[in-house]
């Protein structure tokens, strides 16, 4: 296929889109202790051909929580990427520690979310998402081992022109691992976003495993804890 | 500090116009101080063979002056017209308003195939290199095409064109002021609608990279909503759409626009194989021009 440039330009702008909506950012996976605030930053995004190169997206969010209590962290995020575009998006969650764990078998937490996205009186969405989560800690520093399956709801029923919305479930395997120190920690984060759906004629040229299905995005997060 | 820090990113939100618009239009990748066209060495969607050569005497390059109702001063655009300017009191004529990619010189090969509809030159083919692009002055904007395309109706008109032997002919952007001149009062009103590739909306194209039912509005400005627009379309239509068009999805968008036209009589296209710039080339040139020329002298 001949790529016209202005296909090449289209990806940039458009890989905002997908980006996003279509991406959760990293999230609280153990919450806070009881009291304690954490601020983070996260940047990444799928990873999409561009020329010759395999590049992932930069995808701003700046994120707080707080220990509501040592199994319950409440949390907002805000999107700065979204925010450049004019739209007030923030995502309004908690994670909840379920089980603790106990040798090889996972902590277990989940988290549902509110991702309210805002322009105008004429365009607004509210996307509920939910994540289970599974976690080990080990090491003397407590580093932590997590995989998670995010899962991202659409219930409009139908798109622009009156045509049927075939999509109401995008869901997101998610591995990912953070470092932890005293007062800072870092986390890598590899997700497979949207394997059930098909990534062909999309404009974007998607890196995937999954060749013709979903993306494959990278994201890494700083957090400071207080 | 907090609540300034909140402040900020709040007043990012509402402040803030990265918007997708300027995206639509991609003129002049390949730069050009002249127009070469049949010597234009660029990158091009297909070649004809010799014989489809349209004689020098034929071809004219000149300028018009175009301005939109919220200009205040016109802008110089350059058009070209194949055929006999002095038979266009009697010929009827192809208004061809080209895709959003570089400038006349890409998309000459097309606008010299049609001007082999039926025979050659049986109808003349206009086409103008929207503001911004080739050598037209200007920047492209959504008002800007409707202008564009306005002026040269407008010379058309002065030359003696009528209505009735006015076809207006739509390639991907091009698919935006030939649906929008068949659908409001103009210049002219043409008297057939042929849409090549066309996109639905703004908004599609939005959803169709979410893949979720999100407002067009987060990302674009553009107002340009051919599905709607079509709607008010009366004149017969002629689609044409690649099945494997990787970019303008034929069943999210070319199928919307061909299914919302509600006119006398509308006829459909289904390119298999083809992509978005190839539809005449995989269609076949001498299939292409029959379906174009038999829709316009048929219906």
């Amino acid at each position: 296929m001949k790529i016209y440039p202005f296909f090449l330009k289209c990806t940039f702008a458009y890989l905002f889109i997908t980006t996003q909506f279509a991406c959760s950012p990293i999230k609280f996976i153990k919450p806070l202790k009881k009291n304690q605030h954490g601020a983070m930053v996260s940047l990444g995004g799928p990873l999409i051909k561009y020329g010759s190169a395999t590049i992932p997206i930069p995808f701003l969010t700046a994120n707080y929580g707080y220990g509501i209590d040592s199994t319950l962290t409440g949390f907002a995020s805000f999107n700065v990427t979204s925010a450049l575009f004019g739209n007030f998006q923030m995502e309004l969650g908690a994670t909840k520690q379920l089980l603790k764990q106990k040798k090889y078998f996972p902590s277990i937490s989940f988290t549902p979310v509110a991702n309210i996205i805002f322009r105008n009186k004429d365009a607004y969405k509210l996307y509920p998402q939910i994540a289970m989560n599974a976690f080990w800690e080990y090491g003397k520093r407590k580093n932590l081992i997590y995989f998670s399956l995010d899962n991202w709801f659409e219930f409009a029923k139908k798109r622009a022109h009156e045509v049927k919305q075939t999509n109401h479930w995008i869901f997101m395997p998610t591995a990912g691992h953070i470092f932890t120190g005293k007062k800072w920690s870092f986390t890598v984060e590899a997700k497979i976003i949207a394997p059930n759906l098909s990534n062909e004629k999309l404009v974007v040229e998607y890196q995937t495993p999954l060749k013709n299905n979903g993306a494959f995005g990278i994201y890494l997060g700083c957090t400071r804890k207080f | 500090m907090k609540k300034i820090f909140f402040s900020i990113l709040i007043g990012i939100s509402f402040t803030s116009c990265l918007r997708l618009d300027d995206n639509l239009y991609n003129p002049n990748v390949t730069k050009i101080t002249s127009y070469k066209l049949d010597n234009y060495t660029g990158d091009i969607d297909f070649r004809l063979d010799a014989s489809y050569q349209i004689h020098d005497s034929l071809i004219h390059i000149f300028q018009l002056y175009s301005q939109a109702a919220d200009e205040s001063n016109p802008t110089k655009i350059y058009a070209l017209y194949i055929g006999n300017t002095n038979n266009i009191a009697t010929d009827t004529v192809i208004m061809y308003c080209h895709g959003n990619r570089d400038h006349m010189d890409f998309y000459w090969p097309r606008a010299k195939l049609l001007a082999n509809t039926k025979n050659k030159n049986r109808f003349g083919v206009m086409m103008v290199d929207y503001r911004g692009y080739g050598l037209s002055e200007g920047a492209p904007t959504e008002n800007g095409l409707y202008a564009d395309v306005d002026a040269a109706l407008k010379w058309l008109k002065n030359k003696g064109l009528t209505n009735n032997r006015l076809v207006i002919y739509g390639f991907s952007m091009g698919s935006a002021p030939a649906t929008r001149l068949s659908s409001e009062d103009y210049s002219m009103k043409p008297s057939k609608l042929i849409l090549e590739a066309p996109f639905a909306s703004a908004e599609v194209m939005v959803q169709d990279a979410s893949g979720i039912a999100m407002p067009g509005t987060f990302f674009t400005d553009l107002k340009i909503n051919n599905a709607e627009e079509i709607k008010k379309v009366q004149q017969p239509f002629l689609w044409m759409h690649g099945e494997s068009d990787n970019f303008i999805n034929i069943n999210t968008h070319g199928a919307i626009v061909y299914g919302a036209h509600t006119g006398i009589y509308k006829e459909a296209h289904r390119i298999a194989n083809a992509e978005h710039g190839n539809v005449p080339d995989i269609f076949g040139f001498q299939n292409y021009l029959a379906a174009v020329g038999n829709f316009i002298t048929n219906h």
